[in-house]
């Protein structure tokens, strides 16, 4: 909100300059935003805090703070109305207030006699510097005690009541009326309004209806200064989608006590400016007056939560600078009486807050807490996550965070009934929460080719899908990397780098049978594609992409992708190493060279050359597989490093030989199985 | 026998001296201690000496045998370092080449300054904890003292579900989580994921990152609040950095604080990246409010403790000087070797 620092300095004679007044109100109450000078006035741009809102959106309550925190004097000016004996309000008004909850204080005064014109300079300029625009005397003046006290105030033609009767109500369904600003809302029982005898004339607490209008002809007001419910006022702006000046303070909550000064003080003001005639008396339906609170303050309280001893001298003169009114001392506690206007103010925290923030958080010392020697837990998924990523950057994948959004092109990969979807996207990339890392990874892809011949990148990152039998969202962490290329086995390979790397041996590849749901979304090319399983748990997948998907993401090479399930992953993850000893006797190394039909596995081999001589193999390696025009058709050659190491002998010459040709009799029992010298 | 093993020494030693390469030496080696040696020579003529003159000569030829031995090795010594020498100055590269590097990753950013930040508050003792993205109400409001119908809920921007659930605004909701389960005294922080449903620019993004921190005990205060935080600061930026609080409001703490350190470039004079106040805005923070502590199952009576909660984002964007906050989740790999 904006302050004129002239109009602040009519209540604080010797007030700080406007830079070091904004220093000032920085540090010990709010932020300000800017201060710019304006004509011969400055204005400050001030950052209300929202609990503040009930006594500082106005310009006596910004004046009353900067008073306490420079320990300055406070001049607040007076509206004494002088009165006409001879009229009376209630002869030009009447005022039944029919839900005491939603209205919780009605206060009108009428002023005769008045003659409608232009503001004087002066309240223009102050109008001007606030941001509003001047209307005429009568509503720049309602406007004017509004920026001055904070209280809302509302004037209507006195004569366009119809049955010179205000009733505070909610609105029936259908009612529709047309506000100052000649927009018409339709109304319905949520609304509180302000109605004369027959229609709605205002929609209360945020704006006024054209009907009973203030112009030119205008004789005689009704000054309406009333305390509506927050709640009440917060719903109808947000269902009519109207935010006004009143409104906003009404939402924030009001000091019911302050219609009376605000509407002597406008009274005050027309009288003066407009020629009016205060009618005698002032309506006021108050049911249940507010009255101030006391809150007990604990000192020993008060040291423990800041951390800081404040003198008894100046925690009670800081107390009487805000206008707190601290009334009963004992040894250890103060009572202290809280003005109606901070309703801000309603348990001993709020009051330590106000010790504390005009004494100075400067003044606090920093002093280390005194704590038991606890070491922090171990948090495992901090653990693994950092331990995978070390691996996988050893790898050479680089790291990636995407949107947890994905689009309704994207979503079509997926089956829709899993998806979580939002309520209330702010552009169609928002649509559903993502139910898989692949579709950002993808676009991660397709945007970097342009740069990037090579692109090995991977995330860790929440996923989000709904279960339906259970109707709730199920959260869960997945672990996702893709290379480009033609590099199935090459990511194999880290996969298999990455388990063991967290201490997983229990390992194999599985083929990958896709439920028909999955078949139609074909994610994955289904030749090309396996289950990752540790013992019999499956714990992702590992294969390329789809021709039909890397063509609808516009990516040119082709991609392998892991998706590993970081939740199971992390699970079956251990530090523990047991060291093997190493033989004291020799290895031998021999080559064997099967010729197999080409849909034979690899694994079925090298289950049989364990199946015979385990115990007696160190290692296996398969140094090459060959397809060519030289073997037979359908045959492919697999060609194997087998080391030979016994851990109690050294095997001789002659029995690595038996081994080998024991192997080879095994092998090729299976008739389709040839091997080669 | 008239040979003057004085003179024989003193040639031999000579010529050692002049031989300047192995092949030489060897051919030096040979004249006098070969088969056919001069010295070997002596030696082996010395039964043909009168016995007592044999005594004296057989013991000086074998002396200066075992010193030329000496000579000779030494000589050969200098002369195979002196050719590993010469050998390695063929060997010369040019050390100005590029170095080939290992085909390495990189990882996020937001990963290692997350890492980073872990490292210095568990090393104060602060256990890291977690918590769902997807938020229920009563967590993300709720509990923490923000009331439905209330323009302060208006600060939160939110995604709102159609299950009924909503994307969590900020991490202070594991902290209610957290106290629900774990009985003071305790020291906690989150970093996570969080959501605000406002438009994108560069400073900010639907979906970004939240650290949360919470210490309760019997008597934490914001003094300790203050040491604590500043010592974060210094760890983290590697500079004395001094801590500013300033008056703020939050519904789940109170007292509640903005609170500004000393400008990272300018140190506090006042420069253009600080708006010449010389601060930085960095976090929100404040003494958790007794309803929060209530709702959360404790007793306010016996518990009082710090909060607070800083954009992440922006913490890893001033320690490597990005302008932009959209590059974190922007996946371009230009940016993301950078580091």
């Amino acid at each position: 909100m904006v302050f004129s620092y002239n109009w602040l300095k009519d209540y604080i004679k010797n007030l700080p300059k406007p830079t070091k007044l904004a220093e000032l109100l920085n540090l010990y109450a709010f932020e300000v935003e800017e201060v710019k000078k304006a004509g011969s006035d400055w204005v400050l741009d001030v950052d209300v805090l929202p609990s503040r809102g009930p006594d500082c959106f106005s310009h006596i309550g910004i004046a009353r703070e900067i008073a306490a925190i420079a320990g300055l004097n406070l001049q607040i000016p007076t509206a004494e109305v002088k009165e006409d004996k001879d009229i009376k309000t209630k002869d030009f008004v009447s005022v039944e207030v029919k839900n005491k909850q939603a209205c919780l204080r009605y206060t009108a005064r009428a002023v005769s006699n008045i003659k409608v014109g232009p503001s004087p300079k002066w309240l223009k300029d102050r109008l001007r510097v606030c941001g509003l625009r001047p209307v005429n005397n009568v509503v720049d003046i309602a406007n004017y005690v509004m920026l001055e006290t904070g209280q809302p105030l509302h004037a209507f033609d006195g004569e366009k009541i119809e049955g010179k009767k205000i009733v505070v109500r909610f609105a029936k369904k259908n009612e529709k009326i047309v506000t100052l600003d000649e927009e018409k809302y339709e109304l319905d029982e949520n609304i509180l309004v302000i109605a004369d005898a027959k229609r709605p004339v205002a929609v209360a607490g945020i704006k006024g209806g054209k009907l009973p209008e203030i112009d030119k002809k205008t004789k005689t007001i009704v000054l309406e200064s009333a305390n509506f419910a927050p709640w009440v006022v917060r719903k109808a702006s947000q269902k009519l989608k109207l935010k006004t000046d009143a409104s906003w303070r009404f939402e924030h909550g009001l000091d019911p006590n302050l219609t009376e000064l605000a509407i002597n003080r406008a009274a005050f003001l027309i009288q003066k400016l407009a020629k009016g005639k205060a009618a005698k008396g002032v309506i006021d339906f108050y049911p249940q007056k507010v009255l101030p609170r006391r809150i007990k303050l604990d000192l020993n309280y008060l040291e423990k939560l800041l951390g800081a001893k404040i003198p008894l001298w100046h925690v009670k003169d800081i107390l009487k600078r805000l206008e707190l009114k601290p009334k009963v001392f004992r040894s250890q506690s103060i009572i202290v009486e809280v003005p109606t206007f901070r309703r801000d103010l309603s348990i001993p925290e709020d009051l330590i807050e106000e010790i504390g923030r005009i004494y100075g958080y400067e003044k606090i010392k920093a002093v280390f807490p005194n704590v038991s020697l606890v070491p922090p837990k171990k948090n495992l998924n901090v653990f693994w996550e950092e331990v995978i990523k070390n691996i996988l950057k050893g790898a050479g994948f680089s790291e990636v965070y995407n949107y947890s959004f994905i689009n309704e092109n994207e979503s079509r990969l997926f089956d829709k009934k899993e998806l979580v979807e939002v309520e209330n996207p702010l552009s169609f990339e928002q649509k559903y929460l993502r139910p898989s890392l692949i579709p950002g990874l993808l676009k991660n892809i397709q945007k970097n080719q342009r740069h990037f011949n090579d692109i090995r990148i991977f995330e860790l990152g929440k996923i989000f899908t709904l279960q339906k039998a259970q109707g709730k969202v199920e959260e869960k962490r997945m672990l996702t990397g893709v290379v480009t290329g033609n590099e199935f086995y090459q990511l194999k390979g880290v996969v298999d780098l990455l388990l063991h790397g967290l201490g997983i041996s229990d390992i194999y590849y599985d083929s990958y049978k896709p439920t028909p749901e999955e078949s139609k979304l074909a994610i994955w090319h289904t030749q090309k594609c396996a289950e990752i399983k540790v013992g019999l748990e499956e714990i992702g997948f590992l294969g390329e992409i789809s021709q039909k998907t890397i063509d609808s993401f516009k990516i040119e090479k082709k991609l392998v992708v892991f998706d590993i399930d970081f939740e199971k992953l992390q699970k079956l993850s251990s530090e523990e190493t047991i060291y093997q000893p190493i033989s004291r006797y020799p290895a031998a190394v021999r080559d064997l060279a099967v010729l197999v039909p080409r849909g034979t596995k690899v694994v079925e081999v090298l289950n049989k050359i364990n199946a015979v001589a385990g115990s007696l193999i160190r290692d296996i390696d398969l140094f090459d597989v060959y397809e060519g025009e030289e073997l037979p058709r359908g045959k492919k050659n697999l060609a194997f490093h087998i080391v030979y190491q016994a851990k109690n002998k050294t095997l001789s010459s002659q029995e690595v030989d038996q081994i080998q040709q024991k192997i080879v009799k095994t092998l090729e029992k299976n008739l389709e199985w040839q091997v080669r010298d | 026998m008239l040979v003057n093993l004085k003179l024989l020494k003193k040639r031999a030693q000579k010529e050692i001296a002049q031989a300047g390469d192995l092949k030489l030496l060897n051919e030096v080696f040979k004249r006098y201690l070969g088969k056919k040696g001069e010295l070997t020579f002596v030696l082996r003529s010395l039964e043909k000496i009168p016995k007592a003159k044999r005594k004296k000569i057989g013991q000086e030829a074998n002396e200066l045998k075992k010193f030329l031995k000496i000579q000779f090795d030494q000589r050969a010594a200098g002369l195979k370092e002196k050719v590993k020498k010469e050998d390695e100055e063929k060997e010369w590269i040019d050390i100005t080449r590029p170095g080939k590097r290992p085909l390495v990753g990189h990882l996020h950013p937001l990963t290692q300054v997350k890492k980073k930040t872990e490292e210095i508050f568990q090393a104060m003792g602060f256990n890291i904890t977690e918590g769902p993205e997807t938020e229920n109400e009563w967590y993300n409001f709720d509990a923490l003292n923000i009331p439905k119908d209330h323009p302060a809920r208006d600060f939160w921007d939110t995604f709102y579900l159609k299950d009924g659930l909503l994307l969590r605004t900020h991490t202070t909701p594991v902290d209610v989580r957290y106290m629900e389960k774990n009985n003071p005294p305790l020291r906690i922080i989150t970093i996570g994921r969080c959501f605000r449903h406002e438009a994108t620019d560069a400073s900010h993004e639907s979906n970004f990152y939240q650290i949360d921190g919470l210490m309760v005990g019997p008597d934490v205060s914001v003094a300790n609040f203050k040491a604590t935080i500043q010592e974060f600061f210094q760890r983290f930026f590697s500079k004395p950095i001094e801590i500013r609080m300033r008056p703020s409001y939050f519904p789940f703490t109170e007292p509640s604080f903005e609170v500004d350190m000393s400008c990272l470039v300018c140190g506090g004079k006042g420069c253009s990246a600080c708006q010449r106040t010389g601060w930085m805005e960095m976090m929100g923070a404040g003494m958790m409010h007794p309803n929060v502590f209530k709702n959360a199952g404790l007793n306010p009576k016996n518990w009082q403790g710090w909060a607070f909660g800083m954009g992440f984002d922006r913490l890893a964007m001033m320690k490597y000087k990005i302008n932009d906050i959209r590059l974190f989740y922007s996946g371009d790999l230009r940016f993301l070797k950078q580091f």
